[in-house]
């Protein structure tokens, strides 16, 4: 699908729409009448190619829903998401799980590796479950990036915590997905090793071209995105680009009544 | 108090966890209580029978057995004459008193000489139609017998085999062969477990009985009223002197109770051994499913110690599960064994065995054994997780969640476990190297043991190197896939090992039975093939003897050479070194009997052992006893005069075909004991001419067709049946084994159940990351059959070593051929992968069905 072998394929816009994802009047709602709960409003959002895009908002606002959504991993009740131009609203689970295996990265929050592998097994798993060979050399770019080079045959245990979010972030990258999404990334981490793993994200999008969304309430989380969308209640209710901590954080305390959620909430800002 | 609810709240919330530890517990104690209220309802019924079927007091002959089995070696009943009858009539108490002869040695055909006798081995009665009968039996067609051409049959074995009044019967007795036609058909009015029973009047019953008119075989005595059997019984001895046995109603029917018993018991207790087996496996279930609980809930348990909960709380808390499990799972095995019990009945009925359920026993002590058994066994089974439990420590709570730390084997595990393995295999060399069967035994016994339980500890290490060999082999075609089932499989040794481990048990038994019991066909055959000098063998395989008129019809048949005669009777031995022995088996043949069957001998020459007044004995004997060639050995011959035989051969203890006997002829029988007293032949074997074999075969088979209670084998037939007898008796076996199988395949399921669920993040996270519903389940299956494949290895390993040994012990009983069968041993190692994909099925299904979202989700 890429029309240079030098460039790689999620690089820039290659001939491709500058929207990697696009939702449009998405609804996400669980229950039937008077215990129907709204998660997804509506939502209309288009997620730009090559950009770094973090998506925050209060407990229940539905900003994990609304990227387990563009991930494919839950089912919208109406309107569509696409993933490029394909639609993936209404795919079966086979065509999904392809999807993800092949065209989207993941990192969890926690429990992102597998503890029967070993890190460099759990780097190239998508790749190996789809029966695909890894590509050498990007493989150690990516690894050599996050740092890891002395440590591909440790088991997950073996690893610090943010050792281990950087295994799952070379995963990620390994299979050069179209998209990845990130399900609060740091959340599990001190400040120093967040940082770190935001860093790693940040390169990847500046120096690969990466694609990257990821749910976070940490306003330093997303002082290292491009563009920062707000929701509330199953909305879109402000976006704001090139944001800074402070500004995320004065942002977010208009949207949740004085109580932000940060409670690992670090001024120090970026240390990259 | 707050425990109990705790583990009440854990012991529902988890039912679907436990409910396989149940069904296992379930399927133990239903075995239990099956196999108790069938055997006592057998009990029942026999005794309803034997209540209602002896007289207040029996008179019979000296020679007759308590229970009225023909047990002569002649065939004919043991009888007294009718004058009898009067005597006892004189007797003070006697209301009434009549004589009725009736016989166990015959053999009844219909008029296509199909043979009318139960297959289930119950026996066939011909006797006199009598009021004792009367009151028993309700004729229900046509009428008693009356004159030499009536018989009337019992109800049950006419619809069996569809006899209408007017059919012609052939009663074979070893007086002769008599015809007769149904003149009626009576049936029981208690159950009747199987026996056939065919009734002439008193005269023909004689007559074709015992070859004379004016005997009775007993006498049935009423009692006046007023008058106890025991006192009856008296009153009848000071009459009749004491030339006759006398019992009472009770005393029959006891007899008779105790020989049914003895046969009862050997069934109660072989089925109440797989039960334990059963049991065993069953104990590997349960600590696994409670180890995997209590690691599942380990920040559960490291809360209620970090609020203040005791070590002695929590311990208890998981043992109170372990009761709750272990009384449902009785409770429920406790009506399952009902239910089993009703089945086997069912069962027997179909084989011919009638029992009602009208009978059925439940005696107060089945559920109490059945529920001490099953919650003791359960409680016990969770000792050390609930111990594993208690040492949780209030840390654990603040701990991260997720998947529970690998358990790593420890060192302890390893020595211990090769200690008892090595000396296990130690026990088991000795045992193979041991020149006494006795000594031998013990340490096969031991080393069996042993070993087993050296396997079961050193399993979760070993589960190592044999799941990696296993993996490389099987799983590495399967990629990633392959390599995560491979990993997950070694990731819990210790889970590992003791899935594996109940696997191992019921394999390890069925290898090792099935290595001996292939040795066993293997060795004979060599014998056959190496002694045999005949070319057939005529034998009733219900051992009956062979009635004159049938030896005569083989002697008849054209092509043959020869004919040897063989007999079997008891006398009393007084040897060389002082000692009498009672009731001693002496085989009496033919000389030509030393060609038939070429015994080896350590001193002397067989064919002298036929001289008159001459024998042999075997070397065990001969070394106990002090006897040498030449030796004089009185022998009091049982219904015969004494004779001093002079020992002319010693036979080697070297075989399995006859082993032990000790022949003489039957001339030098025939010289000692009366013509009339004289025992049927047991065996007949017959050596056709050179080159005829063939026309001999079936002219002899032609000769026999009227008396299809005998069977004509040649060398081939006879292998063949031994085959089939041994390999019945090992798909009984098998059929046994199949419950602590079966406990063990839902060990698998077991495991793997609960091992999905406390995968769920890691599905979750395989799933997202794009591997499919089919990868996960394929994943899962594979895992299963490794565990399979890894219980089946280590099964199939120990029981052939097992059974190799036992093979080289019983080398010196015979069992000379090592056979090992590789065809039963690969369809059983390739039968687990089967199993392993089975049990696989559920918890493959739940994994692939998983909620992504729910699987990833944070607490």
């Amino acid at each position: 699908m890429t029309s240079a072998v030098t460039i790689p394929r999620h690089g820039g816009t290659g001939g491709r729409t500058a929207v990697a994802a696009r939702a449009r009047q998405v609804v996400k709602a669980y229950g039937a009448g008077e215990t129907r709960v709204v998660a997804l409003d509506h939502v209309d959002v288009d997620i730009a190619r090559g950009q770094f895009t973090a998506i925050m908002g209060p407990s229940g606002s539905g900003k994990s829903t609304l990227m387990h959504c563009l991930a494919g991993l839950d089912t919208v009740t109406s309107g569509q998401i696409y993933l490029d131009d394909t639609e993936i609203t209404g795919l079966k689970d086979k065509k999904l799980t392809q999807l993800r295996r092949d065209r989207i990265g993941f990192i969890f929050q926690a429990f992102n590796l597998l503890p029967t592998l070993n890190a460099i097994e759990n780097i190239t798993l998508p790749m190996d479950i789809a029966g695909r060979k890894p590509d050498r050399q990007w493989l150690a770019r990516v690894v050599d990036t996050v740092g890891l080079a002395d440590r591909l045959k440790h088991r997950p245990t073996q690893l610090s915590g943010g050792q281990q979010q950087r295994v799952a972030v070379a995963r990620a990258l390994a299979a050069r997905p179209e998209i990845i999404f990130g399900d609060e990334p740091t959340g599990n981490l001190d400040s120093r090793a967040g940082a770190e793993v935001l860093g790693f994200l940040r390169q990847s999008v500046d120096e690969l071209g990466q694609t990257i969304v990821i749910v976070t309430h940490d306003p330093v989380a997303a002082s290292y995105a491009d563009r920062v969308l707000y929701l509330a209640d199953g909305r879109i209710v402000d976006e704001m680009y090139k944001p800074t901590a402070e500004a995320v954080l004065d942002r977010m305390l208009c949207f949740s009544g004085g109580h932000p959620q940060t409670p690992d909430f670090d001024a120090r800002g970026r240390t990259s | 108090m707050t425990v109990m609810k705790t583990s009440m709240r854990n012991f529902f919330a988890h039912k679907g966890r436990m409910a396989l530890s149940a069904i296992a517990v379930l399927l133990s104690v239903g075995f239990v209580c099956g196999t108790l209220v069938f055997t006592d309802t057998m009990n029942t019924t026999f005794d309803k029978l034997f209540a209602a079927t002896s007289s207040d007091v029996t008179v019979s002959a000296k020679g007759a057995s308590d229970t009225g089995e023909t047990t002569s070696d002649n065939g004919k009943p043991p009888v007294m004459p009718a004058s009898v009858v009067g005597r006892v009539k004189s007797a003070q108490g006697v209301k009434a008193a009549e004589g009725t002869v009736f016989s166990t040695s015959v053999t009844v055909v219909d008029a296509k000489k199909d043979n009318l006798s139960p297959s289930s081995g119950a026996p066939t009665i011909v006797g006199s139609w009598n009021g004792n009968d009367a009151r028993t039996m309700k004729i229900t067609s046509g009428a008693a017998p009356k004159g030499s051409d009536q018989v009337m049959v019992d109800a049950d074995t006419a619809d069996k085999h569809h006899l209408k009044l007017g059919d012609t019967l052939a009663m074979i007795s070893a007086v002769g062969t008599h015809d007769a036609k149904i003149s009626g058909i009576a049936s029981f009015q208690v159950t009747n477990p199987g026996a056939a029973i065919f009734y002439l009047d008193t005269r023909t019953a004689q007559q074709t009985l015992v070859g004379k008119t004016g005997v009775f075989t007993n006498v049935n005595v009423t009692a006046a009223s007023g008058v106890s059997d025991a006192r009856l019984k008296q009153n009848v001895v000071s009459a009749l002197g004491g030339h006759y046995k006398v019992q009472t109603a009770k005393e029959t029917a006891d007899a008779n109770q105790k020989s049914v018993e003895s046969f009862m018991n050997v069934m109660k207790y072989a089925m109440l051994g797989f039960a334990g087996i059963a049991f065993v496996v069953g104990i590997f279930l349960i600590i696994n499913t409670f180890s995997m609980l209590v690691a599942q809930r380990t920040r559960e348990i490291g809360l209620m110690r970090a609020i203040g909960s005791s070590r002695k709380q929590v311990n208890r808390s998981v043992l109170a599960e372990a009761l709750l499990l272990g009384v449902t799972g009785s409770v429920l095995g406790i009506g399952a064994g009902v239910g089993l019990a009703v089945g086997l009945m069912k069962l027997m009925g179909q084989m011919g065995m009638h029992l009602s359920t009208a009978d059925l026993t439940v005696a107060w002590t089945t559920p109490v054994v059945g529920l001490v058994l099953g919650v003791v066994v359960t409680v016990l089974a969770a000792y050390l997780p609930a111990r594993r439990a208690g040492k949780v420590s209030p840390m654990a709570a603040l701990r991260d969640a997720g998947a529970p730390a690998d358990a790593k084997a420890g060192v302890v595990r390893a020595v211990l476990g090769t200690l008892l393995t090595a000396g296990g295999g130690f026990c088991l060399y000795l045992a193979a190297s041991a020149d006494k069967a006795t000594g031998g035994s013990l340490w096969l016994g031991l080393g069996v043991v042993l070993s087993l339980i050296g396997f079961v500890v050193i399993g979760p290490l070993l589960a190592g190197g044999v799941v990696r060999v296993l993996g490389a082999v099987l799983l590495r075609a399967f990629g990633p896939v392959g390599r995560m089932a491979e990993r997950n499989a070694l990731r819990n040794p210790r889970r590992t090992g003791a899935t594996g481990a109940a696997l191992m048990i019921g394999l390890a038994l069925v290898a090792c039975l099935s290595v001996v019991g292939s040795s066993m066909v293997a060795s004979a055959t060599d014998q056959l093939d190496k002694t045999v000098g005949t070319d057939f063998i005529i034998q009733s395989d219900g051992g009956q003897m062979i009635t004159p008129q049938a030896v005569r019809a083989v002697k008849a048949t054209p092509g043959l050479k020869r004919v040897t005669e063989y007999k079997t009777t008891e006398a009393d031995y007084t040897t060389p070194d002082g000692r009498t022995l009672k009731n001693t088996d002496i085989t009496a043949a033919d000389p030509t009997y030393a060609t038939d069957l070429r015994v080896k001998t350590v001193a002397g020459n067989l064919k002298d052992a036929y001289l008159p007044d001459s024998m042999s004995v075997h070397e065990n004997f001969a070394k106990a006893h002090d006897v040498h060639l030449g030796s004089k050995i009185r022998i009091a011959f049982k219904d015969g005069a004494t004779a001093n035989l002079t020992v002319r051969a010693i036979t080697s203890n070297d075989g399995l075909i006859d082993a032990g006997a000790k022949y003489t002829s039957i001339a030098t029988l025939a010289k000692y004991v009366p013509a009339d007293k004289m025992p049927l032949d047991q065996l007949v074997f017959a050596t056709a001419k050179d080159g005829q074999q063939d026309a001999a075969y079936k002219s002899l088979k032609s000769a026999l067709h009227d008396y299809p209670q005998y069977k004509v084998r040649d060398q081939t037939d006879y292998k063949k049946a031994l085959k089939d007898q041994i390999g019945q008796l090992l798909n009984m076996i098998y059929g046994l084994l199949a419950l602590a199988i079966i406990v063990a395949i839902l060990g698998v399921v077991n495991t793997l159940a609960l091992s999905v669920v406390e995968r769920t993040r890691e599905i979750g996270l395989m799933r997202a990351i794009g591997l499919s519903r089919r990868q996960m389940r394929r994943m899962i299956r594979m895992e299963s059959v490794v565990i399979a494949l890894f219980g089946a290895l280590l099964g199939l390993g120990l029981g052939m070593g097992w059974g190799a040994t036992a093979q080289k012990l019983l080398a010196l009983q015979g069992l000379k051929v090592l056979e090992v069968p590789w065809s039963t041993l690969i369809t059983v190692f390739v039968g687990s992968a089967v199993v392993g994909l089975v049990a696989a099925l559920i918890p493959a299904f739940r994994a692939g069905r998983m909620n992504v979202l729910n699987a990833i989700a944070t607490e």
